[in-house]
């Protein structure tokens, strides 16, 4: 995933793309998925998902999943997994859910093909579990539209901690 | 400031803290423990620092921190890995600020000084502001080097003053399980470089490590794995299973699955019972260097799950490593066991670790939500003990330890916890514990 890891990170936007003006219905896309996974809509946010599905979380920018260790490297598989173990209700890192809201900010649109935009953005989110954490990064999420319906290809997440330390992840970042 | 607040810290008096089957709650929650367990277990003795494929070439180095001391270790020239104070011998500033890179010198940004990698002091701006003193002054200020540095097969352990024992003495029987896990590598190597995952859990770092050789917590913590993922490799639940634990001595102990998967006599059940044919070369580089059978036991027998004392375990295809932040925080950092040529197996290596390890993996985001619950729980000083004794009437002594049938006897924090006490205690400096050798106390 070369190109989404670049689109996501500080790599200049090169090639034949808007620099602006996100289809509303694509953004409101992004703030859906990112509702649900505020709100523990475990099986909701799943539905977003097509078949070809990356939910990626590297340990650094430009990093290669084929040789780097990642947080999170689900595909479409371990997206059914993970949601059936946060909807199992013993998922104790997560039970109760954490109360988390999260801001979406600097929408881009950096990579377009027949069927697919990939719309790359800041992200603020605040998890209350113990404490209060923090966690900010980058967004790219690659969306396809089919017909009047859209889906979620690829979601990645460039933290500005990826280096870590990183606390317990498992709700939906 | 009252008379109370000027009084020196309170000896720690260790022996009233550990009795066999029990242990006292507040050696998770006391800083004078904390700060006691940094001198004896982390200044004093071996710790585990680094593996050597990770400064595979001269002038690789890595920064780590051991017992919250900054320390840089280096590949020099010479091809020998040295473990040396991160710290510059002029002022104290941090002198190397990367995790990792390839450089035959620092230098200090702060007032230039230079140092070889292998910690020689090679250049100071403006020397003549020492005048005549300069030789006097600058000599003997080479960064600080560990009191020794030795390695058993890639692993590479520090010891920060002048050790005690050996490194073999220190490991003890703990030896046989990096052999366990290097038969499963063709060259007898592992490259330890697809990264490390820091993860930050607040809890104290011996519930980390206590709780990797726990088999008793699997079946309760990880029910939402087993019942809504996928079953367990092999069963939980301790009468169905030929799973032992055992306490190797000297604070080492593993929960040993080898019995049960002998008895299976199945290939690769530790490894999502992945079939052979789908590993041509790696088996191929297998039978090549260790002939069919062993080949066959390898990969039968599968890698350990074995901590060795005090920061790290071998956490079957992945290593682990915990970094004490203060008595309620620590950071595990931990990646997979890569093994040098199979790319067939190291890339399902990255996946499966992904998936059970690490701040969002099934497995390990709950040991690390359980272990902050733990420390919270102990925030009540009442009751005073944390209780051990499961298994004790089972305990048998044998020439590998104390071994337990019963994968859910605590026999490994037993081993555990008595050998914290001889540590602490300062008994084990003096030579080899030899009353530490695992023995059933009656
Ligand atoms: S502190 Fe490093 S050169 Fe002065
Ligand atoms: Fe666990």
């Amino acid at each position: 995933m070369p190109d989404l890891a670049s689109a996501a990170t500080n790599a200049p936007v090169t090639g034949d793309v808007p620099a602006s003006g996100v289809d509303p219905a694509l953004a409101g896309f992004i703030y859906l998925e990112a509702r649900l996974a505020d709100e523990a809509r475990y099986s909701e946010w799943e539905a977003l998902w097509d078949d070809d599905a990356l939910y990626w979380v590297p340990m650094g920018p430009g990093h290669d999943p084929r040789v780097n260790l990642s947080y999170i490297y689900d595909n479409r598989r371990r997206i059914r997994s993970r949601i059936a173990q946060l909807n199992s209700g013993n998922r104790h890192s997560q039970t109760p859910p954490s109360v988390i809201r999260r801001v979406i900010s600097n929408l881009e649109v950096v990579a377009r093909d027949v069927d697919t935009t990939t719309i790359a953005s800041n992200f603020a989110l605040f998890e209350y579990r113990f404490d209060l954490i923090v966690w900010a990064g980058r967004y790219a999420h690659r969306i396809r539209t089919r017909g009047g319906d859209l889906k979620l290809v690829s979601k990645t997440v460039h933290l500005v901690n990826a280096g870590g330390p990183v606390s317990t992840m498992s709700f939906l970042i | 400031m009252t008379e109370l607040d000027t009084r020196p810290p309170r000896a720690v008096d260790v022996p009233a803290l550990v009795k066999p089957d029990r242990v006292h709650g507040s050696v998770y929650t006391s800083q004078e423990i904390y700060d006691l367990e940094m001198t004896r277990i982390f200044r004093e003795g071996w710790v585990f620092v680094a593996h050597e494929s990770e400064v595979p070439e001269p002038g690789d180095y890595i920064t780590r921190r051991i017992g919250g001391e900054p320390w840089i270790v280096a590949r020099g020239r010479d091809g020998v890995v040295r473990v040396l104070a991160n710290r510059c011998t002029h002022r104290g500033n941090r002198l190397c600020n990367a995790d990792a890179g390839n450089s035959s010198s620092f230098r200090c940004p702060y007032h230039g000084w230079t140092f070889s990698n292998d910690g020689t002091l090679t250049g100071v701006p403006m020397r003549n502001g020492y005048g005549e003193q300069f030789d006097a002054v600058l000599n003997g200020l080479g960064l600080k080097p560990a009191a020794a540095v030795d390695s058993y097969r890639g692993f590479v352990f520090a010891c920060l003053s002048t050790p005690p024992k050996t490194l073999l003495e220190h490991l003890g029987r703990a030896t046989t399980a990096m052999d366990r896990l290097l038969a499963l590598s063709p060259t007898g190597e592992l490259d330890l470089r697809a990264g490390w995952m820091k993860h930050d859990m607040p809890c104290n770092w011996k519930m980390v490590m206590e709780n990797n050789v726990d088999g008793y917590h699997a079946l309760f913590t990880h029910a939402s794995v087993y019942d809504a993922v996928k079953p367990a490799k092999v069963s939980h639940i301790p009468s169905k299973v030929e799973v032992w634990v055992r306490d190797l001595g000297d604070g080492h102990s593993e929960i040993d699955y080898s019995p049960e998967y002998t008895r299976l006599d199945e290939e690769f059940v530790w490894f999502g019972r992945i079939r052979r044919e789908k590993l041509p070369r790696y088996v191929a580089a297998m039978e090549e260097a260790y002939g069919p059978e062993d080949t066959h036991r390898a990969f039968v027998v599968g890698p350990p799950h074995t901590l060795i004392f005090p920061n790290l375990f071998l956490a079957e295809m992945n290593i682990m490593m915990v970094e004490p932040m203060g008595p309620g925080r620590s950071i595990a950092y931990t990646t997979p066991a890569l093994i040098p040529g199979a790319d067939e197996l190291n890339e399902k290596m990255l996946r499966r670790a992904e998936g059970a390890m690490g701040p969002a993996g099934f497995l390990i985001a709950d040991d690390g939500e359980i272990g902050a619950r733990n420390q919270l729980g102990l925030a009540g000083p009442a009751p005073e003990w944390v209780v051990l004794s499961r298994g004790t009437e089972s305990d048998l002594n044998d020439a590998t330890g104390i071994v337990n049938h019963d994968k859910s006897a605590e026999t490994p924090q037993r081993g555990w916890w008595r050998h914290w006490a001889s540590v602490l205690a300062g008994q084990a400096s003096a030579g080899s514990d030899s009353d530490d050798k695992g023995a059933v106390h009656a």
